[in-house]
């Protein structure tokens, strides 16, 4: 259905008009129609059309879906253990967080629990992950504002982490790592010493960033008073994570529902109250401080637990000699060729994660098969982004990019 | 040898070519060069370096020039052909006329016009003409974001022009004098007016990052909201001449505020002889101008971009004060005869 | 013990002192790091990383440990190995070739994510530490069973140092040549 603009109002045609498939429209005659478009450098993967009455915008219109891979329908015909590197790659920065709660429903479907050392290992990985995620969420935002600095700075930090999650791994971004019942390696010995120097050299830095970005008057005189979310307006967007949090609202998965072992650290969920996008830059800030506590804490778990099994104590009898041998020597858990074809009783199962940017809910359902029925994945940037509808209009267009930057809203993740 | 020095420091010759197109466009090249290395040193990278290595890279920006002027021009259709070709060519001759009103010796044998009398309000007025030119060159490219982004030039000069001319005109106000040979002269050996009067210089270094589009005020052409303002359609060595246009003009003001705030060619006294004294002052007012010019690149890797309305409202509400407290006070700095 | 909430809230405005402080402030961190840029910047060519041993790189076949289950073919998540049949003759019994599958893989698909690897009951295939492979074509990235058990060449090597990075508590990144 095409909306046409009528210029004048006497050209005889009717608001709501039906013709041929065609719906007529009155549009203001005033108003100055701006495609911030896919080629565009602010404007992502997705395409925002802007209606301008002056330098204010009076409507925002998202046109999203430019980078749909049809993931839940691939996840339908590849087996069980596939779709994990496959629904990674939605938001690839954020890896762990994205899979961990994939696993988690296939546990539920087959009624296995990961041993706690496994479980102190993907909580690891997964802070590790949320830190990367929210310095790659402030170098865009520091880019969109104009601050290069912001950008470089964000991303070259990042690359600690990176390097971190590398040792851990193997890979740098793309790490598959948990698989129903544990996850693939063991921590290498270097490893604690690491991760504790890292994390205390971030702290020094988000010193440093807050007073050439996070202080910066420039940059609090952009983002004051910006897109202010009220409380009831957050609930009725139904918009999620450190957004939401922002507002006043405590919600926060690993608060609601704790997974993994999330219950058994001890962290703080920051939560601020005036709702606008300085709010919302703060409680990242505050947000990756809590992940470095989280990831010493960890790590001290780690350090201390050391030799127990990643993976449950059945799935260990099962292995023959040889991987056994390779487990002991270098903590790789070798998959046994069953796993290619495995079938998960029928069922269906829901698990709920946290990720970087908001809450994420997998509903897994399985007909006893090798492949999944259905797997159906609703992440925190597609409920998101219902904000540029809504909450963008009113604000001049130069704090499209601020608004843009600050609810920290990712394409790839959105369209799946 | 005599000859040839004579000729070479001819005023049209020395200050309006060779100066002013040979030297603006090194000083262009140098200029983005440092804006940046400067900022990838303080981004932590390393900036320009496989074209050059010993050179630091410089030999880069030689290279998109060379491939500026190779580059094929792409005019769209719906453009209005005469403006969208013949402004960029006209902001730069604009951007350089400044140049044949400023003096740059105290010798009356190598000024480029004849009387130096009013040479700082004629320099002053010449400058505020490129960016009308601007709105013209969103005009001509029909594409809605070009005229935005000249439509928010435009604000923007009506903002600045005012706090421009009151800082610049201050040191005026204190030599009781519009000859800059004689506001130079007054400054002699370091009664430097950027040191007697450093409100009237923050005025006028706020106005000349304003009005050249750098960092914190670089609003027409900021790439995220306006792809790049007025400048959108262009390619090839249209685009270069835009690009290098606002630097040549940041060099002018650069300039204008080295002769009547840093001193100009205090504390050297120049002698008679072409050599000391033409081509020496000259290369001194150069140095402190280029100083001036990297100062301001060097913002770019501090500061974001302001919103335009709070532009705006920096240069109402903090420019102009300030700008009229300096003129103010070098009326107290006349007063007292420190000048 | 679970997760508190914590509420907090943003610092009050200042007026122009704070302005002013805050101004130079962003300054002077500019300036710092303008002295001192603490660059670990690779190189490269002239440099390349060498990641320790199990780093994910490029996969390499052990023929005489293969046992033809094809498990890794069935495990790969982008169908990037594929089975080849092979007639082979046992030196034993000359007159009875036999028909074996051995993998082939196509790198244009892998993503290294190593479940191959680890399927194998053999520990046939292993990864070697590297990624940094040129291909001239297209068609050389699928690669042929000879080409499998051998170690793809790394130009780097032979242009270039290697150099490893470390976490330092100061710098952040640093670079050590090896």
């Amino acid at each position: 259905m095409k909306e046409s603009p009528i210029g004048t109002s006497s050209s005889g045609m009717l608001e709501g008009q039906k013709l041929q498939g065609m719906v007529v429209r009155r549009v203001e005659k005033e108003l100055y129609e701006v495609f911030i478009g896919p080629q565009h450098p602010g404007s992502g993967h997705m395409r925002i059309i802007v209606r301008l009455d002056g330098d204010v915008i009076v409507e925002a219109d998202p046109d999203i879906g430019y980078v749909h891979r049809t993931m839940e329908k691939l996840s339908e015909v590849r087996e069980w253990l596939k779709p994990i590197p496959l629904l990674e790659r939605m938001t690839i920065i954020d890896a762990c967080n994205i899979t961990v709660p994939y696993v988690n429903a296939l546990e539920k479907l087959m009624d296995k629990s990961p041993p706690p050392r496994a479980s102190y290992l993907r909580v690891l990985l997964c802070e590790i992950n949320r830190v990367a995620s929210h310095l790659y969420g402030f170098g865009i935002f520091g880019v969109f504002l104009g601050h290069s600095t912001m950008y470089m700075w964000a991303f070259g930090d990042r690359e600690v982490f990176v390097e971190l999650a590398e040792v851990l791994t193997g890979a740098r971004l793309t790490h598959s790592y948990p698989i129903p019942g544990g996850v693939r390696r063991d921590m290498p010995q270097d490893f604690p010493e690491m991760a504790r120097r890292a994390v205390r050299y971030m702290r020094g830095r988000l010193e440093e960033y807050r007073r050439i970005f996070v202080d910066n008057p420039v940059i609090v005189k952009r983002l004051e008073g910006v897109g202010v979310i009220s409380r009831n307006k957050a609930a009725e967007l139904g918009i999620v994570g450190p957004n939401v949090r922002a507002s006043g609202i405590r919600y926060d998965v690993r608060l609601a529902e704790p997974y993994e072992v999330y219950d058994e650290l001890d962290f703080e969920i920051p939560v601020f109250e005036e709702g606008d996008a300085l709010a919302r830059t703060w409680v990242r800030v505050e947000e990756i401080k809590q992940s470095l506590s989280i990831i010493e804490q960890a790590v001290d778990w780690l350090e201390r637990h050391k030799g127990e099994p990643i993976i449950p104590k059945e799935d260990y009898d099962k292995l023959p000699k040889l991987h056994k041998e390779v487990y002991e020597k270098t903590g790789r858990v070798k998959l046994l060729p069953v796993h290619a074809t495995m079938k998960i009783p029928a069922g269906k199962a829901i698990a709920r994660g946290e990720m970087g940017r908001g809450e994420i809910i997998y509903y897994v359902e399985s007909d006893g098969g090798t492949t999944p029925y259905r797997v159906r994945v609703v992440t925190p940037s597609a409920r998101n982004a219902i904000v540029f509808k809504y909450i963008v209009p009113g604000h001049r267009l130069m704090d499209l990019p601020a608004i843009y930057g600050s609810i920290d809203y990712f394409p790839p993740e959105a369209d799946r | 040898m005599e000859t040839i020095l004579y000729l070479i420091a001819y005023p049209p010759l020395w200050q309006v070519l060779i100066l002013g197109f040979v030297g603006a466009l090194l000083v262009a090249m140098v200029a983005i060069w440092f804006e940046r290395k400067a900022a990838a040193r303080v981004q932590r990278r390393i900036g320009p370096y496989w074209a050059s290595p010993r050179l630091g890279g410089f030999m880069i920006i030689v290279a998109d020039m060379i491939r500026y002027v190779t580059q094929q021009v792409i005019i769209p259709t719906t453009v209005d052909k005469i403006a969208f070709l013949l402004t960029p060519v006209a902001v730069l001759v604009v951007t350089i006329l400044p140049l044949a009103f400023i003096p740059l010796s105290p010798h009356e044998l190598y000024w480029p016009v004849a009387s130096m009398e009013y040479s700082l309000l004629i320099a002053l007025a010449l400058t505020t003409l490129p960016p009308l030119l601007t709105v013209v060159l969103g005009w001509a490219s029909s594409n809605k974001f070009s005229v935005i982004g000249s439509l928010r030039e435009s604000y923007v000069i009506t903002a600045y022009e005012l706090v421009a001319v009151l800082a610049i005109l201050a040191p005026a106000a204190s030599t009781l004098s519009f000859n800059i040979v004689y506001i130079v002269e007054a400054q002699q050996p370091v009664k430097w007016l950027a040191i007697l009067n450093p409100l009237a210089f923050l005025a006028a270094f706020l106005a000349v990052l304003m009005s050249t589009s750098a960092f914190p005020f670089e609003i027409p052409e900021s790439e995220h909201e306006v792809v790049a303002g007025p400048y959108t359609e262009y390619s090839g060595i249209l685009y270069a001449l835009n690009m290098g246009g606002g630097y040549i003009r940041r060099f002018i003001y650069a300039i204008i505020i080295a002769l009547v705030f840093l001193g100009g060619w205090a504390p050297y006294t120049p002698g008679l002889n072409p050599f000391t004294g033409f081509i020496i002052p000259s290369l001194i007012v150069l140095v402190k101008a280029s100083i001036v010019v990297l100062i301001m690149s060097f913002l770019r890797a501090v500061y974001g971009r302001y919103r335009l309305d709070q532009a705006l409202d920096a240069a109402w509400r903090l420019a102009l004060p300030l700008a009229l407290l300096g003129l103010g006070w070098s009326i107290i700095l006349a007063y007292m005869n420190l000048i | 013990m679970p997760a508190r909430v914590s509420l907090k809230s943003l610092k009050r405005r200042g007026g122009l002192f704070e302005g002013i402080k805050s101004n130079i402030q962003a300054l002077a961190v500019g300036v710092k790091y303008f002295i001192d840029p603490q660059r670990s910047t690779l190189l490269y060519p002239k440099e390349y990383i060498e990641h320790r041993p199990g780093y994910r790189g490029f996969i390499v076949l052990i023929k005489d440990k293969c046992i033809s289950c094809a498990a890794c073919a069935r495990i790969c998540p982008s169908a990037a190995m594929k089975m080849v049949r092979v007639t082979e003759v046992d030196p034993k019994h000359p007159d009875k070739p036999r028909q074996k599958q051995y993998p082939v893989i196509n790198y244009q698909r892998c993503i290294f994510c190593g479940y191959c690897v680890d399927i194998c009951p053999t520990e046939a295939l292993y990864h070697t530490p590297f990624q940094d492979v040129v291909y001239e074509s297209l068609a050389d990235m699928f690669l042929t069973l000879e080409a499998f058990q051998l170690e793809p060449g790394r130009p780097s090597v032979s242009e270039g140092s290697p150099v490893v990075y470390e976490v330092d508590e100061e710098r952040g990144l640093i670079k050590r040549r090896r």
